[in-house]
């Protein structure tokens, strides 16, 4: 009796139900890669966002000018650092991500120490080391946003700290923090070592932003890697010590790309963007979506109408 | 340099080892945080549990917990309890205690419970006091499904302290996300392997101080792989 | 928390719901496909119990960031990615389930239906599979709710669902986002869990062999249904 109770019907249903919920949710899941709006699309183009701010907004900017052209834009926001994001171009799961000259020039040369203050020497040098890799990058931007160390006001009046050679007496009893690869990274934790002979008691791994502010104002770490567009850190009083030893480079804002992807009409219109790009500018937009909370896109579309690219 | 050979010289060489950034300390924090967290959530969990299944009330509530505790996801609950206290041990001792309480509290509730009837009454026939029947027949029958809770929840904790990394914590979770942060594969795998042999390491010895103190009448035939996956019991969680 | 941010962006918190839902299912899924063949070798050859069952043991202890993290050389920051990783943690709750469940039929229902002429294909599919089903559907609900709690970490590798607003809340140190992303992963999960409970407990129309699978020390009793 039981048997005829329990035939495969029992078991059917179950596995039909899932599967309907399957097929609906997939169906649903389809329509996410249609992407949204334009009609009248010409390519569609995918950019990979760091794990901080200016990366989101900077991706929303550039996006925002490609999508008034017609292409159709992908942004992959959060992906992590840049040994996450540009491997992910070079497999070409990304067409573009929107890079620092110096950065990024020491990142593909392995850390040889080409970068320089020159904006354009150091973007000619990227182009070359990105040859190889079926990888270029665009001209470089006027806006610039270094690598910078910020400490308390509390924290530089005590121990006298206004440039970074300041440091190196007393960082032995301070704790530095920042984004986990910045212990290997020449412009952070391996140059501060390097150039200033400057070594921390501990190395905190903050992240980069909004967290990491709040750890420094918290007193969780003594020093903090800042980026100098960062509109937070400016806002919140931290003082950024100086550069003495010329440790940063010409980190000017540069769109790194695969090769085919970067069409006649694709370079103009990025490096249109670039050319109208302020450091001023992206401190403030940095800011709105660090402390006032709003949307990446929307404070990038307001700059884009603002500076004449579309409505 | 091949992947398994980088392996290999990481696990070789003493520099992965020592210091504060070295696999050893990262060890001792992992073990201490995970330690810390179960001890605690087990003075909280236990006596609860215990208390409820004692007396019979709550069932809902303790049947349930493990399996609302599995549905809130560590990674949330690391998150949030950052912003609120901060980064650093904070919010991953209070993200791993929370993890732990739950399953603790469900199989104490159950262990008590599922004392038979029958024993129960004998423990009052003989003139036991509750207390007395408590302390002396039901707890040591119900011992084996109380540790294998605390078993569980102390397993669950190790794998996920390595979430803890991602917000400013130490312990091993720290070599999986720098790691992945500069592309050091090799840290990665070298961190995965850690946790997991902590992991394993934990349960083995769990298992053993188990069958030290479960009186040896007791003891259940008790091989891991004849067991299901219940959904209101506290099975295992991935890190 | 602040409202406003929720109603400007349920378009994002629906697509992000969406692709944890088909993340959840798609995983669940593929697990199922993948377990049901070796529980079933498992049982036919015994000493294939020890190897497979172990191997997915040990996968289920590699920390889930590691293992995201590890495959990416090979598949990228994908939803493969995400994919595979999901599905290695649902194969020792599924394969387990479905040994331990088909283990509990009692030998003389499986000697009666053999006596009734059932062949071994008929009688695993109209004997067997529906009287382990209670244990089956346990391991499959126990596998979709971790599942649900594990999408949100492959958010670090660029997916997520609803793992993508509590990255962003962590990010920006954004309250409202982290808040949302969580609570609505907690209930998917209650959902879920209570739906996959009510299956479980239509396919166990015997007696109470549904309460006794919330023996907590996941006794063996539990998979004695159908006895």
């Amino acid at each position: 009796m039981l048997f005829r109770q329990l035939r495969t019907s029992r078991l059917a249903m179950p596995l039909a139900a899932l599967l309907a919920l399957a097929l609906v949710a997939t169906a649903c899941g389809n329509d996410d890669d249609d992407g949204s709006g334009e009609s009248e699309a010409k390519g569609s183009l995918t950019i990979g966002a760091f794990n901080f701010t200016e990366s989101a907004v900077l991706s929303e900017i550039y996006a925002g000018a490609l999508r008034e052209d017609g292409y159709t834009v992908t942004i992959r926001p959060n992906l992590g650092s840049r040994e996450v994001v540009s491997p992910a171009l070079e497999r070409g799961e990304l067409d573009l991500y929107i890079g620092y000259a110096a950065t990024d020039l020491e990142h593909y040369n392995n850390n040889a120490g080409e970068a320089t203050p020159d904006a354009r020497a150091t973007a000619d040098k990227l182009r070359s080391r990105l040859g190889s890799r079926g990888l270029t990058a665009l001209e470089p931007s006027p806006a610039v946003d270094q690598n910078a160390f910020a400490v308390t006001k509390a924290t530089a009046d005590r121990l006298r700290l206004r440039r970074l050679s300041d440091l190196a007496p007393v960082a032995g009893q301070l704790s530095l923090g920042g984004p986990p690869e910045c212990p290997t990274r020449p412009f952070c934790a391996a140059g501060l070592e390097s150039k200033y002979g400057i070594r921390f008691r501990e190395f905190k791994a903050v992240g980069l932003g909004a967290v990491a502010n709040n750890a420094l104002e918290r007193g969780d770490v003594d020093v903090t890697l800042v980026l100098s567009t960062d509109g937070g850190a400016r806002a919140r009083g931290f003082v950024l010590l100086e550069d003495d030893r010329q440790l940063q480079n010409a980190d000017n804002i540069i769109p790194v790309m695969r090769a085919p992807a970067a069409t006649d009409e694709v370079r103009t219109i990025l490096n249109r963007v670039s050319a109208a790009l302020t450091t001023e500018e992206l401190a403030e937009l940095n800011r709105r979506v660090d402390d006032d909370k709003e949307d990446a896109d929307v404070v990038a579309r307001e700059w884009l109408s603002e500076n004449g690219f579309g409505d | 340099m091949s992947f398994w050979s980088g392996v290999w010289d990481w696990f070789t060489s003493a520099s992965s080892w020592e210091g504060n950034a070295g696999a050893i300390h990262r060890l001792g924090e992992h073990v201490a945080m995970s330690g810390a967290s179960v001890l605690v959530a087990a003075a909280i969990a236990l006596p609860l549990g215990i208390w409820l299944g004692h007396t019979g009330r709550g069932g809902t509530i303790a049947i349930n917990a493990s399996n609302v505790g599995r549905a809130i996801p560590s990674f949330a609950i690391l998150v949030i309890a950052a912003q609120l206290w901060g980064i650093g041990w904070k919010p991953a001792f209070i993200a791993l205690v929370s993890l732990a309480v739950p399953p603790m509290v469900t199989n104490a509730y159950v262990g008590l419970r599922e004392v038979d009837a029958d024993v129960r009454e004998s423990a009052r026939g003989m003139g036991m006091t509750g207390a007395q029947s408590l302390w002396r027949v039901e707890l040591p029958v119900a011992l084996p499904v109380v540790l294998a809770g605390v078993r569980t929840a102390a397993v669950q904790v190790v794998a996920t302290a390595t979430l803890a990394a991602l917000v400013a914590w130490g312990g091993l979770g720290r070599f999986i996300v720098d790691g992945t942060a500069q592309r050091d594969f090799v840290q990665v795998f070298a961190g995965a392997v850690l946790v997991a042999a902590l992991a394993i390491v934990t349960e083995l010895a769990l298992a053993g101080l188990q069958r030290l103190i479960v009186p040896a009448p007791l003891r259940r035939r008790d091989k891991e792989r004849d067991k299901p996956f219940t959904g209101l019991a506290a099975d295992p969680q991935p890190g | 928390m602040r409202w406003d941010w929720v109603t400007t962006h349920l378009d994002d918190i629906g697509s992000a719901t969406r692709e944890h839902v088909v993340f959840t299912v798609v995983a669940t899924l593929i697990g199922l496909a993948i377990s049901f063949p070796l529980a079933l070798a498992a049982r036919r050859w015994r000493w294939l119990a020890t190897p497979v069952l172990s191997t997915t043991g040990i996968l289920y202890t590699i920390p889930s960031l590691a293992l995201f993290g590890l495959l990416t050389p090979w598949t990228g920051l994908s939803r493969t990615t995400a994919i595979i990783g999901l599905v290695t943690y649902t194969l020792l709750i599924l394969i387990r389930n479905i040994v331990t469940g088909l283990d509990g039929v009692a030998p003389e229902v499986r000697e009666a239906a053999t006596a009734m002429g059932f062949g071994p294909l008929r009688r695993l599919l109209r004997i067997e599979l529906p009287l382990a089903a209670p244990v089956i559907v346990a391991g499959v609900r126990i596998a979709v709710v971790t599942t649900i709690g594990l999408v949100t970490v492959t958010a670090y590798i660029g997916q997520g669902g609803l793992g993508r607003l509590i990255l962003d809340g962590l990010t920006r140190d954004f309250r409202t986002p982290l808040v949302v992303g969580s609570v609505l992963s907690v209930a998917l999960a209650v959902l879920a869990d209570v739906g996959l409970a009510a299956l479980q407990r239509r396919l166990t129309p015997w007696g109470d062999h549904g309460v006794r699978a919330t023996q907590a020390d996941h006794g063996v009793r539990a998979t004695q249904a159908g006895g």
